[in-house]
């Protein structure tokens, strides 16, 4: 018994910074913003119990409503986008060729830079009269109105839309039938490579010459803008036609969200090492590509760590704070203005605590809803070693 | 990084014509990855007038261009400030003026084409203009000033007339070459106090110059730098952002080093539970705490001081505390039991076997905790009010904002001195980054 209580002591006393946390600056303020979300609040005053008046009135809060659509449709496409690029990324980096090392450093260096500094530097990048991005984007814009422009009529007024020259565009789909053609399955794959590769890439060129110029003829509006976006001023949507599309000013976030993206793509990396080689050995003797490989081994390996990024993904974007506040304080229209945000201001500017606290735990409960979500999705799709 | 290159993944090497792709795909990625970087640095490096153009070429987009002119015998870096269009009827001279009388009673020295092409230029910067203009100074008389040659009578925008001596003709240039006023430009005029132009400053050499006796220059203002880093104040700030981080990263380090060995190998009633609920905690995101927590340090009285950004970090952070203690987990117990024979106390124990054992796991720990509180903004932005408390980042969009985002080429060489130092670190420490980042998704 003495012994216990000494070995309890012993415990506690090695806890007990953790346990001092855990209640001053976790259990307390947790439980602290659930009593404050229903209260009134007023600076320097005592709380005052208000019942649920402050979630009655963030239902019908209108800038309230905008910024919970702006993180859900934020999050809509960077989660799935965010996953998809780094996913394909940690494949690419993991596949056998020179330079490896190079890449993955390039691809991990943007996670190292502060975000003040991501944001100030994108806002740069996004400058839509000098910013490299609206350089780089007229130019390759051009590239491909002239490409296309071979083809097709891009300008609506008038005339026929397609050109003679577009019956070279059948050129691509022969060339891969020819070169996918059940006639060429039969024989060593690595023998006609090069005409593949060949085949492939017309087909590739085909495929974007055409989408880009249904594109032009659906979209005429939206794609004249393309080629010069105002980005974080612009607050209308893209494509304009879908009501719930990210503005620009949104995308421009999403694009600047990829860039850091590299962080995950190493963590799927090092789990992609850790999976045993012998059942690609297995595989290979089977006879099996390369994206049987990937869909029968890879992913069912990594899926414990797919699950893991999504979840950071979920928790990290509903609290997206610095990069809005610091190129675009939420404008234009409220079109980039993140909950967390919408908190912030509540909270320190307009001194609203006890509104700021609700918003905070209906952002809470909303992560717990989501991460729990993923988890009951991911139940039969993940598939844990060991288990 | 190079220890993750063992593995054979995918068995084979592949042929070269998905090598092929796979390199096209890479490299895509990583001009889109590595550009924003190059372009930070590269227009950082840039006089200012270069970032409010728009780049006509790619290479311009990068590299800051400029004239060179002789002026005075002496070729030197120039600004174009105006274009001027002499005809046959109106013809311009340079004149000296015989008496001194207010440079703004001349021409506004900037034509409409000169706001158009150099917006930055601000219009306080124009209260030079009342510099006065001496006898002997050299002045453009154009066809509001005009000057007659016959008289000798330069007539001022202001309507004074004063007597001038003629000091030379401006021909007409031939069919598709301009005739532009070109003023030294000097590598200190970077600064946007001097408005990155000669602003007109009468002290300056001038000429008029046709544009095809100009040279193209690149022009490279390492001198960006000293300004920028002047301007965010940056020894003060980061001296304040070193002695967060020094106390953050050695509470954080500590702290979880001792609370993680209590987890891992002290057994008592509780345990379990404790560290149940601390990996949920994981889940509660910032903002939810950020309010209470706030409310609690006003009312200590800390608000508008460094305690609340490093105080709670002496007590641990449960993911680092998770971290150690699954590395803790994996040490050989037997020593464990055979320190505890040879009499050790617990503390020793940690000390004298633990520590020295999950060294790497500790550097992980110290080496990330130092980049988050590097990099952090949120924090800073609640709780410090006083500028001489400011850390790097906050004193950056403290700049940013001030100006309106205007000074590019500052706000790059700020940004760039402010990440430099963790691509330092990471290319310093790439080991003990690969093996955190392993463990990190480890928990998945």
């Amino acid at each position: 018994m003495k012994a216990e209580l000494r070995r309890a002591i012993t415990g506690y006393a090695f806890i007990l910074p953790w346990l001092v946390a855990l209640v001053v600056f976790i259990g307390y303020p947790f439980f602290a913003a659930f009593y404050f979300s229903f209260c009134d609040f007023p600076p320097l005053l005592k709380p005052m119990f208000i019942g649920t008046e402050n979630y009655r009135q963030l239902v019908i809060d209108p800038v309230f409503r905008r910024s919970l659509a702006v993180t859900l449709i934020y999050a809509a496409f960077a989660i799935p986008f965010g996953v998809f690029v780094a996913l394909s990324l940690a494949l690419l980096l993991s596949a056998r060729i020179r330079g490896q090392t190079f890449y993955r450093v390039v691809f991990y260096l943007p996670h190292l830079v502060p975000s003040v500094v991501v944001a100030l530097l994108w806002m740069w990048i996004f400058n839509p009269k000098f910013g490299i991005f609206n350089v780089v984007l007229g130019l390759l814009m051009r590239v491909a109105d002239a490409w296309t422009g071979l083809f097709f009529r891009l300008s609506a007024d008038g005339g026929p839309l397609v050109h003679p020259a577009a019956v070279l565009l059948l050129v691509g789909p022969v060339a891969a039938l020819l070169a996918y053609g059940p006639w060429l399955k039969t024989s060593a794959s690595t023998r006609h490579g090069g005409f593949r590769f060949a085949a492939a890439t017309v087909l590739a060129l085909t495929v974007l010459t055409v989408a880009f110029a249904v594109l032009c003829w659906l979209l005429p509006e939206d794609m004249r803008k393309l080629h010069s976006p105002g980005w974080l001023a612009d607050g209308t949507s893209f494509p304009s036609v879908v009501k719930f599309a990210p503005s620009w000013a949104l995308w421009a976030i999403i694009v600047m969200g990829m860039w850091s993206v590299g962080q995950m793509a190493i963590i799927y990396l090092a789990k992609l090492q850790d999976v045993p080689v012998q059942l690609y050995e297995a595989a290979d003797i089977d006879g099996a590509s390369w994206w049987d490989k990937t869909r029968h081994i890879t992913l069912p390996m990594i899926s414990p760590v797919i699950l893991f990024n999504v979840v950071m993904a979920i928790i990290g974007t509903f609290q997206v704070f610095t990069e809005p506040y610091i190129m675009t304080r939420g404008g234009p229209e409220d079109k980039t203005r993140f909950v967390a945000m919408f908190i912030y201001d509540q909270a320190f500017q307009y001194q609203n605590v006890g509104y700021a606290s609700a918003v905070a735990w209906f952002l809470f409960l909303l992560i717990v809803g989501l991460t729990m979500l993923a988890f009951q999705i991911s139940k039969r799709h993940v598939y844990y070693a060991g288990r | 990084m190079p220890d993750v290159e063992q593995a054979e993944i995918y068995g084979r090497r592949p042929p070269w014509y998905l090598r092929l792709p796979a390199h096209l795909l890479l490299a895509a990625g990583g001009v889109f990855f590595l550009l924003p970087l190059v372009w930070m640095v590269a227009t950082s490096l840039k006089p200012l007038d270069q970032t409010m153009r728009y780049p006509d070429s790619l290479q311009s987009a990068f590299l800051g261009e400029g004239w060179k002119a002789e002026i005075g015998g002496k070729t030197c870096d120039v600004v174009l400030e105006r274009r001027v269009a002499p005809a046959p009827d109106r013809p311009f001279f340079i004149v000296q003026p015989k008496a001194p009388f207010a440079a703004g009673e001349m021409t506004h020295p900037f034509g409409k084409d000169v706001w158009d092409r150099y917006p930055v230029f601000n219009k306080q910067e124009l209260v030079r203009m009342n510099a006065t203009v001496e006898p002997g100074m050299n002045v453009l008389a154009d066809d509001v000033n005009r000057f007659d040659p016959a008289a000798g009578i330069l007539r001022l925008q202001s309507g004074r007339a004063l007597s001038a001596t003629l000091v030379r003709h401006i021909d007409p240039v031939a069919e598709g070459d301009e005739l532009w006023v070109v003023r030294e430009w000097r590598a200190e005029d970077t600064d946007t106090k001097e408005v990155g132009s000669t602003g007109g400053d009468v002290t300056r050499a001038w000429d008029v110059v046709a544009k095809s006796q100009l040279q193209k220059t690149v022009r490279v203002i390492p001198e960006n730098y000293p300004v920028a880093l002047r301007r965010v104040h940056f020894v003060r700030c980061l001296l304040n952002t070193l002695f967060l981080c020094t106390l953050v990263v050695l509470g954080v380090t500590i702290s979880s080093m001792v609370i993680a060995y209590g987890f891992a190998f002290l057994e008592f009633k509780g345990r379990d539970l404790i560290f149940g609920i601390t990996l949920a905690t994981m889940m509660i995101p910032f903002p939810v705490t950020m309010i209470p927590v706030y409310l609690l340090y006003r009312d200590f009285g800390w608000v508008g001081t460094f305690k609340p950004l490093w105080v709670a970090s002496w007590c641990g952070s449960a993911f680092f505390i998770f971290l150690l203690r699954q590395f803790y987990l994996g040490l050989p117990k037997d020593l464990l039991d055979a320190a505890r024979i040879d009499g050790c106390t617990e503390l020793e124990i940690l000390w004298l076997v633990i520590v020295p054992l999950s060294r790497p796991a500790i550097a992980m720990i110290a080496l990330f905790t130092f980049l988050g509180t590097w990099k952090d903004f949120l924090g800073p932005l609640i709780y410090l009010n006083h500028e001489a408390q400011f850390t790097l980042s906050l004193s950056l969009q403290a700049f940013a904002s001030e100006h309106g985002g205007t000074p590019w080429h500052l706000l790059m060489a700020a940004s760039t001195v402010f990440s430099l130092p963790l691509i330092v670190l990471f290319f310093c420490t790439m080991r003990t980054f690969i093996r955190g980042i392993a463990m990190t998704g480890v928990k998945g």
